[in-house]
């Protein structure tokens, strides 16, 4: 294991930039998770530190050297490929055993054999090590490629989107499991997604991607407390925060402020302007209420056995709100 | 349902052909649309197949039909398994087959290879490697035969640039040595594009993302080689194998134009030695025996092969 680190990475497709100014510090051991919608660079920043994509400007180091001009075997880092890439032809045995093989390994077939069931044990899909890959589901090609990295121990662990294509049992099975082997182990992780509950579970710390720009970089608590601009106060948070105009709650804007952020949490029901309730989501454990303010859309959340209905009237009021300017940036 | 398609059919249809379908059953109608094809099929290959079977017993000659033909059982069989002559042309075809298959196999896959790697104006290439696929044979035998000319030709002028020798000092087509080999290198030159084709449609169908993953997986170009290009393209190039397997144990046009089986008998191959002994002998009963151990022949390895073929897919 190693710590990863960009600095001022920038990488062009044509005319379109898909990295611009990327620094970003991955300590020895963390978890890092990189949230952005699609576009926003992610899967370029992973092909770029495994050395699939060459960068443009900047420089990449991994354990302090230098990778410009390595290849990605070199590199020594481990991926996980969002489209499973599992050799077609092999049995899910050969493909995990795959990795193994590399003379670079050194490895003799007992051993071999011990870390494919190992691996196999945590990711359970020991059943299926004799089937061909391309006779399993999504669900278990997905743990297959994923197990094709964990066989190996490499400086860092690349993951793009490794849970996105499982159900949603399996996926928050993998989670915690995925976080157990990453703690256990001491590895090094990057890893890609925008499902905003998996960068909140697993990760030491979350950087957010717009645009190829690294825009916030810091704990999951950190970023979804004090983002840095209402870009990235979306990216976390479900229901997501509720952005209305500055002054739907009367005076009390900071100078330069036009737009309030509220978390649906940051709302206080009983005092205030009062709402007309437009739905409500009863999901079991909390209650979602859609309201109406001014023509405004509005969610926040409730007792799970709350008596309200669409058309009641609820007055509502702000409580540690977040501000933005027009641009989107931070304000108090 | 009054409008349906069937009722709006049927009313355009005039009254006295609906007045003959009516009454038809559906399997009835559907024999008179397949009736056509089966026939032509049973006239024009089972019935000839089943009438060279009868023959092959018999000592039928074709250009003396009012001879009075003899049952002679299986004398036929026993002569051609004891016949000199048919052997040597089995070993011509064999010694054919064997290096025209695996000349284009490692030609055509090695093209496919370099085609594969992406550079500018490969489209081009394939265009213009793939053309002698494109011609007739008998095109390309003619003009093969003014290449190989001693005096003016092509070839013997571009080999004496590599070996020194005087052009007019060897025959392609006139040595015992050389001309088997002139029809290979024909053979080759013209039907390598096809084997290549059938590889880069292998080739193209491994994706990239396997590569990646590979190379992630730090396994060098030879073990990424070995490991997944070959027994990915491996099922493509034993069909490749089996296409020119079949029509060169069959190969019949090229030679004719190039050797017509000479010198002295080195290029008969099988179907020009069974052409020979049918239409020059006029031994029909004798060469409709040959004909049916031939068949069976090409018949028996190909489906041998096409079970292996199928085992390698399946892996």
């Amino acid at each position: 294991m190693a710590d990863v680190r960009l600095a001022s990475v920038s990488k062009r497709f044509g005319t379109t930039a898909a990295l611009t100014d990327l620094s970003l510090d991955i300590e020895d051991g963390d978890f890092v998770v990189m949230l952005g919608p699609t576009g926003a660079g992610k899967t370029t920043t992973l092909r770029s530190i495994a050395g699939l994509d060459t960068i443009d400007g900047g420089d990449i180091t991994i354990g302090g050297h230098s990778v410009a001009g390595l290849t990605p075997a070199q590199r020594d880092v481990a991926m996980v490929f969002q489209q499973y890439s599992l050799y077609p032809h092999l049995t899910v045995r050969d493909n995990l055993a795959f990795p193994l093989k590399s003379p670079l390994m050194s490895l003799d077939k007992a051993a071999i054999k011990r870390k494919v069931a190992e691996v196999a044990e945590v990711l359970h899909i020991s059943h299926k090590l004799d089937n061909k890959a391309t006779a399993l589901s999504g669900g278990e090609m997905q743990r297959v490629s994923i197990g094709r990295a964990l066989v190996r121990d490499p400086a860092i662990y690349l993951m793009d989107e490794p849970l996105s294509s499982l159900d949603a049992k399996l996926r928050s099975e993998l989670r915690v499991e995925l976080k157990r082997v990453q703690a256990d182990l001491g590895a090094t992780l990057l890893y890609v997604t925008h499902d905003q509950i998996e960068a909140m579970t697993m990760a030491t710390r979350v950087g957010v991607l717009d645009k190829g720009r690294l825009v916030q970089f810091g704990t999951p608590r950190d970023v979804y407390e004090n983002p840095a601009s209402l870009y990235v106060a979306t990216r976390l948070g479900l229901p997501r925060i509720n952005a209305l105009p500055a002054n739907v709650f009367g005076a009390g804007a900071p100078s330069g402020a036009t737009t309030i952020g509220l978390r649906p949490e940051h709302i206080r029901q009983g005092e205030g302007r009062s709402t007309r309730v437009t739905r409500v989501e009863h999901l079991g454990d909390q209650t979602r209420l859609h309201l109406d303010l001014d023509g405004h859309a509005l969610v926040t959340l409730t007792d799970a056995h709350s008596a309200l209905s669409p058309g009641d009237t609820l007055s509502v009021t702000p409580a540690n709100p977040l501000w933005f300017d027009s641009a989107g940036a931070r304000v108090g | 349902m009054n409008d349906s398609v069937a009722t709006r059919a049927a009313q355009a249809t005039p009254p006295g052909v609906a007045r003959r379908v009516k009454g038809l059953s559906d399997r009835a109608i559907a024999w008179i649309f397949v009736g056509p094809t089966i026939f032509l099929l049973l006239a024009i290959n089972i019935f000839p197949l089943i009438w060279t079977i009868r023959l092959s017993f018999t000592n039928f000659r074709a250009n003396r039909p009012n001879r009075e033909v003899e049952w002679v059982g299986l004398r036929n069989y026993e002569r051609i398994l004891g016949d000199s002559d048919i052997w040597l042309s089995m070993q011509a075809t064999a010694h054919f087959l064997i290096w025209t298959i695996v000349l284009q196999v490692l030609i055509g896959f090695t093209l496919a290879w370099l085609i594969n790697k992406k550079f500018r104006g490969n489209d081009l290439w394939t265009t213009i490697i793939v053309l002698p696929m494109m011609l007739s044979p008998a095109v390309v035998g003619n003009f093969w035969t003014f290449l190989y000319q001693p005096q003016i030709g092509l070839f013997n002028y571009v080999i004496t640039w590599f070996t020194g020798a005087d052009p007019s000092s060897f025959e392609m087509l006139g040595s015992v040595n050389l001309a088997p080999w002139s029809i290979i290198i024909v053979d080759t030159w013209m039907w390598t594009p096809f084997v290549m084709l059938i590889c880069l449609a292998g080739l193209r169908s491994i994706p990239d993302y396997i590569y990646e993953a590979a190379e992630i997986d730090r396994a060098s170009k030879l073990r990424q080689f070995f490991t997944i290009t070959l027994p990915m393209v491996l099922p493509f190039l034993m069909l490749a194998v089996l296409f020119r397997g079949i029509e060169n144990f069959k190969m019949f046009d090229l030679v004719v134009q190039l050797t017509g089986g000479g010198p002295g008998s080195i290029t008969e191959l099988a179907s020009i030695n069974l052409k020979r002994e049918a239409f020059e002998k006029w031994r029909t009963g004798y060469s409709s025996a040959f004909a049916i151990i031939l068949f069976v022949t090409v018949f028996g390895l190909a489906s041998i092969y096409v079970k292996a073929l199928n085992k390698v897919k399946e892996r």
